[in-house]
């Protein structure tokens, strides 16, 4: 029995030494060429698609995947974000890319056999080992877009359509960039930017890019545009003309109890009067605080439930409508998004 | 070895006890029980003794009655506690009496006397007339009002105050301070925002829990004009020290023309500090939570700052009034009051701090 525990200690200790030299010596090969041993990439990639399927919960409720605006969305992310490695669907992956260690799938490969929320975990958690990065914010709930877009992937997107859905307008660079999802009316979780002042769009980028305001979908394209750029940007979108969208159609008694609220008629002590800081007609407007008339309904809904939960950052200002959002219920958040959605857009300046 | 040697330490520290009430007793010494001069707790002693005499005659003392229903509590508790003292003195003094005096056996007839007389029959007596006497003035504290009433609701960590005259149908609305007529009756109805509260003036009256969703009352009646305080006396949450407020009676006629004064919308801002100060209060959204009658702030979170300039405190009697008062509390609530509702506006420049203090300043 002596004996047997001799050998075991001696073996363990032969096995340290062992473990050592590899690591601190360099004997393992980490080359990319010679890849990995018969056998190891099946361990690996069996080993992930099981995490996933363990890992990966089916949400109570998940946003409508077949929503254009939600797609479009997220094949615009998709083309700066992941197409690089992924290619476009239809498109060829580039040599290098191809030559990765493990080589990313192309599109219409990588998203075979999973579910939408296993894709959703995914692109959010990134895949370890792999080069799959996760989603670069601090908030899972903007990964649907993504989605979205992969889900029509999975359902045949073809490349003219990809490029259609992806083409940007007829402007200079950085500012087509911005339009390709700002322009026209927004895109549903996307605001038109037109609407706002110059001085809360640039501390908005600022807030996007420093990662102050979580978003994983404006961290990427806060980092898109050079940072000297973002003050002019943000000027030239506050001098545009609102766009001639035609008001949300929106439920009338939501309306009603939106504008009462709104305008403190209620006399309800957990909903502070939006109106003061966001209008409509106030005789003092700070250059920090967005207008919020005419914003698209999806992206207020969102916006006010990260607020509500604490979840939504931005700049200097934004403790004071985190304290002013946390004792909204989801009644409160539905008839102010209402109200608000049925206005007409104010102008920026 | 260990334990005689304690025991005889113990024993000898008896025996210095002893003799310590026994020159005590005999009046020949002064020396405090610490037999040795100059003791830390020597000095102390009148300082505490200063201390606690000094809470008797505050302005937040059950013990300097200046309410009708604050007296009555008054003489309830100095019957109490004579009471008490008496019963401890004769309890006591029995003790002593068959222990030391007359150690010798008593009769069977003389203790079962003892026993039922002081054991059953006394108690009965004077705890039942006690009782009798206490539930005869409970009414007496919560007596119809006689004209004025208030609507207090408690708010983390707050008091809105609504005055209803009699045959109102708007109220006036306040915070964080209450007005009576003095040598009147008013009904005070108190609610609560999220969680339990109390209200209590010590110096006018008792307390008074306030329920969120029930509402409970009580009526308070000045004997005099002043200036109190009263504070919340359940624990409400992170500041709940720091919820106090203002108590003043007035004179009637003098309460009158105040609460006109109180109905009437703001005062425009005066000088260009003020005008600065307003635009600055519309600016950054204070009227989203507060509101200042007769501008377009209609805010309802917070308290009613229309005449918020002419109020004895701020922050629910935390800080005075001064300019300087108004700015420090705008920057840092937070760290005034822990938790509070308010945001601090830390982000605004000195110069626009110095122009929003003047404009609520001026609000009076």
């Amino acid at each position: 029995m002596k004996r047997v525990l001799q050998t075991l200690a001696a073996l363990a200790v032969l096995a340290g030494l062992a473990g050592g030299a590899v690591v601190g010596l360099g004997l393992y090969n980490v080359s990319a060429r010679v890849g990995h041993l018969q056998g190891v990439s099946w361990v690996l990639h069996t080993t992930f698609r099981n995490s996933v399927r363990l890992r990966a919960a089916r949400p109570a409720e998940m946003p409508d995947l077949s929503d254009p605006a939600l797609i479009e969305l997220g094949a615009r992310h998709y083309d700066t974000a992941c197409r690089s490695c992924h290619a476009a669907p239809g498109e060829a992956q580039s040599a290098t890319m191809a030559a990765m260690v493990p080589a990313p799938p192309p599109i219409g490969q990588a998203v075979q056999g999973w579910k939408p929320y296993q894709l959703h975990w995914i692109v959010a958690n990134g895949i370890k080992m792999s080069g799959m990065p996760p989603w670069p914010a601090q908030r899972e709930d903007d990964v649907w877009p993504v989605v979205a877009f992969l889900s029509s992937v999975q359902q045949g997107m073809e490349g003219a359509d990809y490029g259609t859905l992806t083409r940007l307008p007829d402007e200079e660079a950085p500012l087509a960039y911005c339009l390709g999802c700002h322009g026209d009316g927004g895109l549903a979780q996307v605001p038109p930017l037109n609407g706002q002042g110059a001085a809360y769009l640039e501390m908005a980028l600022q807030a996007y890019r420093g990662g102050t305001r979580a978003s994983g979908i404006m961290a990427q394209a806060a980092r898109e545009v050079p940072p000297e750029t973002m003050g002019d940007l943000a000027r030239w979108f506050a001098a545009q003309p609102v766009a001639p969208i035609p008001p949300q159609d929106m439920p009338a008694d939501l309306v009603e109890r939106g504008r009462a609220l709104v305008h403190a008629d209620t006399g309800d002590p957990d909903v502070p009067a939006c109106r003061a800081c966001h209008g409509p007609d106030r005789s003092e407007r700070s250059a920090f605080f967005p207008n919020l008339a005419g914003l698209p309904a999806p992206y207020l809904r969102t916006q006010l439930g990260l607020w509500r939960d604490g979840r939504r950052g931005g700049g200097p200002q934004a403790g004071l409508m985190r304290k002013a959002a946390r004792h909204l219920d989801d009644s409160d958040i539905a008839a102010l998004v209402a109200y608000y959605a049925s206005l007409p857009a104010e102008t920026g300046q | 070895m260990t334990t005689r040697l304690k025991q005889t330490d113990g024993q000898r520290k008896l025996r210095d006890v002893e003799i310590v009430m026994k020159t005590s007793m005999a009046g020949k010494s002064r020396r405090p029980i610490s037999a040795e001069p100059g003791r830390p707790r020597a000095r102390l002693a009148p300082l505490v003794a200063l201390a606690l005499l000094a809470g008797c005659d505050g302005r937040q003392s059950v013990l300097a009655p200046a309410g009708a229903d604050a007296r009555v509590l008054d003489s309830l508790f100095w019957v109490m506690l004579t009471g008490a003292v008496i019963l401890w003195l004769l309890v006591n003094g029995l003790f002593f009496y068959v222990m030391r005096i007359n150690r010798g056996a008593m009769s069977r007839r003389f203790a079962d006397g003892l026993i039922i007389g002081g054991g059953v029959i006394f108690p009965t007596v004077v705890l039942g007339a006690l009782l009798a006497w206490g539930l005869s003035i409970m009414p007496d504290q919560r007596a119809p009002g006689e004209g004025l009433t208030l609507r207090v609701t408690g708010e983390q960590w707050w008091w809105r105050v609504e005055y209803w005259p009699e045959g109102a149908d708007t109220p006036i609305v306040a915070a964080n301070e209450i007005r009576l007529p003095a040598g009147q009756r008013s009904e005070i109805l108190l609610n609560a925002g999220r969680v339990i509260h109390s209200f209590w003036i010590p110096a006018l009256g008792g307390k008074m829990d306030m329920f969120p969703g029930r509402e409970t009352r009580m009526s308070l009646k000045p004997e005099r004009a002043g200036n109190w305080r009263g504070q919340c006396a359940e624990f409400c949450g992170a500041s709940h020290a720091l919820m106090a407020f203002e108590v003043v009676a007035m004179p009637p006629d003098d309460f009158d023309s105040w609460l006109q004064a109180q109905a009437a919308p703001a005062t425009p801002p005066g000088d260009a500090a003020a005008q600065r100060g307003a635009r600055i209060f519309a600016r950054e959204g204070c009227g989203a939570c507060h509101a200042v009658r007769g501008t377009e702030a209609r805010g309802a979170v917070g308290p009613d700052l229309t005449h918020v300039g002419s109020r004895l405190s701020l922050g629910a009697g935390t800080l005075g009034t001064t300019l300087e008062d108004f700015e420090t509390w705008i920057a840092h609530t937070g760290a005034i009051k822990p938790e509070v509702e308010m945001p601090g506006y830390d982000h605004l420049t000195t110069a626009d701090l110095a122009d929003l203090a003047q404009y609520l300043k001026g609000l009076e």
